[in-house]
Formats: structure tokens, sequence, C-alpha cells
């Protein structure tokens, strides 16, 4: 069952079309990445989906169906400009904003203090949240998204002002809540963490959908005719290589569109280099990003 | 508990318990307090208690009757000296505080004249003036020489249906009891005006806003938001009106006759509270939308200033209120939002207001303030998506959503 389904929304403003024809679906309990340069429609896509928009054209269906009151419980939504009430104390302002879920501060409470010992912000809950710094304000924030347990999580950029330690904790969080069965749409620009966490992404660019798939299935598709090898010593002069750039202690060694793998494999064996490593080249997620956006 | 209903609690509670609420909440008692005391303090400045002589040349007064005096004042007495060197070596000695000296051919020309070294209070005036006209009328019957003195050339007015009456002295503190509640919600609102046209400006600058209408509607945000900072106001009332309650009671007890034989006409009253809550919540929707859909604080005011005016037009218009109150525009005026308050108000003070029309006015005034409600939210949707543009009222007024 698809948690969300859009197809073909678009928006403008005046004259400024930011988004013109983008269609995805996000499926029941998976992690998906909204990804895209900066002004390709991104947000306002979640706008459309949070019906905070309403699109010029397309529908959006939402946990079964169009958006309306009753769901806004269900659903979590952590935004691109976020923000607490700074004048409260931390743990006022979660109750309070967790009531507006629907859910009652009595049942929340013991939720909430479980979160907030996982997050290291327990001893930090009576201060107001100006007086927190910009990453507990950022793990306050995902606090406030998942504490009354939403079917539907929308996160954008996550991992901002977090250190290694908690932007592992927060990974964990986002796994652990896809094992529950939550459907998380992470939008974000840090490609290494789509690759650790996403199990499909959207590229968007320029208001159009451009890239949409399943990660290994994406990878496989912009799988260069490339290889990597590493050996000991210097690697002899091989027929049907093009190209031969170094590449994260390796050679990055591009083939001839009538030369493959198996024909360089060959080849190195044949004279008696010992190899280290051999590999297909598959593509970093930064370099199919930088690519699609640059063919567009 | 309903989510509107947790709102209007959350930002009652952020309010109430501020320091500036309270310094706000007081100032106003204790701003009418200090110039109450500083006006009674002029007052018993005023007031000399000690006699007032005269030399009478006329005769008129050789067998002084003793005057009555009103209220809680008390009588001075008069002193007949023969000459008028005695009196006025009874005035350097500080034994009385002034002395008249009334002609033979008084009344006459009715001219006397008044000595003093300091001039007498108002107080001291009033009786030295009741004290003549009450002994040059004293060949009349006593009742008629005390309603020349006590009451005056005051008329009684009395609504034809006898309901209300209002003394030839003026209106007491009950009577006028109605017109300070009308006037309590204009005060109330001024105050919370600004405030209330910037109802969401927290939660746009702090960027909840996007948090917010993903988990409420936006008439739940507002509505919320409305009904929490009317309860705010009427919280300073009602702290206001159990301040002005205490010092009622106090000046009762020492005596102050403005607050004697007080008439709560409680009708009037509750007409008064029932007009001013409706109306109350009705302008303070019609505030927070146009904070809504405005771009900037500055133009927020200036519309804001405009719909104040249009509550206090009664005012422009009381001599017709309160002339002819049943006529048609007055009639009319009670039906409007903006004006029904003060031109009931008004129009009760001489005449009574058919029941029929302040239950209709009430009901009106509740619909006005559901339907102001419900633009103030379409209002602060709409200006969600507009991008700091300015927002076309007609689109507010459209019944299908965008």
């Amino acid at each position: 069952m698809h948690t969300v389904q859009i197809a073909h929304v678009a928006k403008s403003f005046g004259s400024t079309q930011a988004v013109v024809d983008v269609s995805f679906d996000v499926e029941r309990g998976e992690i998906f990445g909204l990804l895209g340069p900066n002004g390709a429609g991104k947000t306002t896509t979640i706008r459309m989906m949070l019906d905070i928009f309403k699109p010029d054209g397309g529908t959006v269906s939402i946990l079964g169906g169009p958006m309306d009151e009753g769901k806004k419980d269900r659903i979590g939504y952590m935004p691109e400009e976020r923000g607490l009430y700074q004048d409260l104390p931390l743990e006022r302002c979660l109750l309070y904003l967790a009531s507006l879920k629907g859910q009652p501060p009595a049942a929340v409470q013991e939720r909430l203090t479980g979160y907030l010992e996982r997050f290291d912000l327990a001893a930090h809950k009576d201060k107001k949240v100006k007086e927190l710094s910009k990453g507990m304000q950022q793990k306050a924030q995902i606090i406030n998204t998942i504490l009354h347990q939403p079917e539907l999580v929308i996160i954008d950029e996550p991992f901002t002002a977090l250190d290694p330690i908690n932007t592992q904790l927060v990974k964990d969080v986002m796994r652990e809540l896809r094992a529950q069965g939550t459907t998380i749409l992470m939008s974000t620009h840090q490609m290494h963490q789509v690759e650790e966490l996403c199990d499909r992404i959207l590229l968007i660019d320029d208001g159009y959908d451009v890239l949409y798939g399943s990660l290994d299935e994406i990878r496989r598709r912009y799988l260069g005719h490339a290889v990597l090898v590493s050996a000991v010593g210097d690697l002899p002069s091989l027929a049907g290589v093009i190209e031969s750039v170094p590449h994260n202690g390796a050679l990055k060694l591009t083939l001839a569109d009538e030369t493959g793998p198996q024909d360089i494999l060959s080849d190195l064996v044949a004279q008696g280099v010992i190899v280290e490593r051999f590999e297909i080249a598959v593509p970093t997620l930064d370099e199919i990003f930088i690519r699609v956006v640059a063919d567009q | 508990m309903h989510k509107l209903a947790r709102i209007a609690s959350h930002e009652y509670r952020r309010n109430v318990f501020k320091r500036s609420f309270l310094i706000t909440l007081l100032s106003v008692p204790l701003i009418i307090a200090l110039n109450v005391g500083i006006g009674f303090y002029l007052e018993s400045r005023e007031n000399d208690d000690s006699p007032v002589g005269y030399v009478d040349r006329s005769g008129l007064f050789a067998d002084p009757a003793p005057v009555p005096v009103s209220g809680s004042a008390a009588p001075l007495d008069f002193l007949p000296f023969q000459a008028e060197e005695d009196a006025r070596a009874a005035l350097d000695s500080g034994q009385i505080q002034a002395f008249l000296v009334i002609p033979a051919r008084y009344p006459g020309n009715r001219d006397a004249t008044l000595y003093y070294l300091d001039e007498p209070g108002g107080g001291t005036i009033r009786q030295l003036l009741d004290f003549v006209q009450f002994n040059l009328l004293a060949d009349r019957p006593e009742e008629v020489a005390r309603r020349a003195t006590l009451i005056g050339q005051g008329v009684i007015v009395r609504s034809l249906d006898a309901r209300h009456e209002v003394p030839g002295d003026g209106p007491n503190f009950g009577i006028i009891m109605p017109m300070l509640i009308g006037f309590a919600f204009l005060f109330l609102l001024l105050m919370n005006a600004s405030y209330l046209m910037q109802a969401v400006v927290e939660e746009k600058e702090n960027r909840t806003i996007e948090v917010l209408v993903t988990s409420v509607s936006s008439r739940q945000l507002i509505a919320g938001k409305v009904l929490g900072t009317v309860a705010v106001g009427l919280t300073q009332l009602a702290t206001w009106v159990l301040f002005g309650v205490t010092a009622v009671v106090v000046a009762r007890s020492a005596g102050v006759e403005w607050f004697q034989n007080l008439t709560l006409d409680w009708q009037l009253i509750l007409t008064a509270v029932a007009l001013g809550l409706p109306s109350y919540l009705f302008t303070a929707a019609i505030m927070t939308a146009i904070g809504a859909i405005t771009t900037s604080a500055q133009e927020s005011q200036a519309t804001g200033s405009i719909f104040f005016i249009l509550h206090v037009v009664p005012l422009y218009l009381a001599g017709l209120l309160i002339g002819s109150p049943n006529a048609v525009l007055p009639t009319v005026f009670s039906f409007l939002p903006f004006t029904a308050l003060l031109t009931i108000i008004l129009r009760n003070i001489f005449a009574s207001v058919p029941l029929w029309q302040v239950v209709v006015s009430f009901a009106l005034q509740l619909l006005y303030a559901i339907a102001a409600l419900w633009i103030a939210g379409r209002a602060f949707r709409l200006g969600m998506l507009q991008y700091g543009q300015r927002l076309d009222w007609r689109k507010l007024v459209k019944v299908r959503s965008s």
C-alpha cells in the first residue's frame, strides 16, 4: 500500500513555476529520499503533500486519500524553516505541540521523558528553548516530529547542526521507526546519508521529477563503463583502456566500448599482475546527482 | 481537550503569567485610584468647616432658619455681625473663613459682597448660597424652600415606562454603571488591539507556523488565539470590576455622596455585558484578520484604527440616540456590528430599549462574532499563501475554499 501518491502536481506563484510536473509514490515502511538542488521544488512539493499549499494541478493522496484534519495527527513534519517557541521551557513546549497532535500531556509524558534521555536533553528540559544550542534545538525538533508516534514522518534536512554522534543517533532512530512500520520521507542534500538510509529516492530539478526509483536500480542505471583496479606495483599498459585516473586509492579505468571488464581482468592475470582489488566502478549518488542535474 | 481549547488555554496562560500583564492589570486601577485620591485631596483642601459670617443690613436675615444640608457635607455655622468692622476682625483672627455683607437694598439689586482672605471652596460657596436662598424664601412653605435649595433647578427625567429615572442633581454611580461597562469593553479593545493584530506574528517569526498548520486547522488556530486573548481581556475586566466594587464599598462606608443610595439597574448592566462580550469577540476577530492579511504592522494599525472609530460613532450621535432613542437610525444602529453596544447603552439612558431588540441584537452580535472568526481563519489561511503580497478582500468572502 502506498502511504503517499503524488501524480503530476504543479504549483506556481505569480510568474514563477515552482513545481511543473512531479509524480512519485512512497511505500509504507520505507525511507524515501526527496533530493534536488536548491530551488528545485522539494519544499513546495512537501507543502502540497501536507495541504499547506493547494496544487494548481495534479492529485495528492496521503494515507489513503486527500489530506484532511484527521490525518494531521498521523503525520509528523519537521519543516525546513523549523522552529519552536523560543520563550517556553523545552519540555512544556514539546508537550504543548504534542497536545496539538491529539496527545494529552499525561499520555505522552513517559515517552517524552524517554526521548529526552535518549537525546541527552533531560538535563535541559526546564531551560527555555532559546537557551539551547542549535544542535540541541535540532534534536528537540526531531523529538517533536516523532513524539506522537506518527505513521508518516516528513523531515527536511534532519542532520543539520548535528555532530557525528548525534547524526548516528538520529539515523538509528530513523531505522528503528522504519522497522516499526513508520514511513519516512526525508529531504536532504547529504547524499552519503541518503545512500546509507534511503530505500528509494526521487530527484527533482527545475520543478520536474528527473530520477526516481530504488537506489540499487538507479546505481545500475548509471553504471559507467569502467573498473576500479588496485595492484601491487604499477599497472602495465592495458588494451581497451581509454582513460586511467586515481580514485580512492585505486585506479579507475574507463574502458573502450568494445572492451569488457573480463577482458581487462584476463589481461592483468596474463601479465602476472598481483591484483589486490578489482571491481566494477559504481557511481556515487553525488556523481549521479551532478550528472543528472548537469544534463537537465 | 479540544485542540481549539488547548490553543486558547496556551495563549491565555502564556499571557497571564507574564510580569508585563500584572503591571498592565494593576496600572489601570492604580492610576484611577491616584486620580480619585488627588481629587479628594484637592476637594478636602477646598473645604473649610469654620463658620461664615454675615452682616445683614437688609433685615431679611434677622432670624435665620438653619439650612438643611444635602449628602455627607458638614453643615457650616453662619454667624451674624452687627458691623462690617467686627466681621473683618473675626476674619483676620481666623474665627470665620469669610463674611457676606448684605446691603439694605438687597434683594432688590441682588448685589451682596463676600469678603475673604483665602478663596472659600466650592462646598462653602454652595452652603452660603443655600443659606441666602433658603432664608429669602422663609415666608414660603418650608417644602418650597427645601425644593429650591436642595434640589435646585434640576429636572428629574423618567422614562415613559417609569423604569429609569435620572435625578435632578445628575446621575449617580449606579446609573452610569452600564455606560462604564460599555466603555470598559472599548478600552480593553484599544489596549489589546495591537496584540490581536500580531496574534500570529510570533509563530511567523519563530517558524512554528508550518508545524502548527500541519497539526490544527487555520480556523482552530485563529479561533483559539482570539478566544485566549479575549479571555485575557476578560480577566483584566473582572479584576478591574473587583477593584471597582472594593472602591465603591470603601467609598460608601466613607460616606461619599455619589456612592450613596445606589440604584443598580441589573437589567441594563446585564444588557451591557451580554452585548459587550460578543462585540468584543467580534472586533477581536476582525483585528486578528487585519493582522493576518496586511503586510506590515504600520498598515495593520492604520486599518485597525478605522474599525475602532466605527465603535465610537454612537458617541458622535449621542444627542440623537438619547433625544430620539426609538427613531429609525438608533434602532438600525442597535443591530449593526461595531455600533450596537454603545447605541443600546445610550438609548437606555432616558428610555427603555424593547427587550426584543436587545435579544435580536445579542443574537446578531453573536453571529457577527462567529462570522468574523471564520473570516479571520480564512484570512490567515489565504495570507499564508500570499507570500507577503496584499490579500484581496474579495477572496476572503468567497465561499469556496482555495
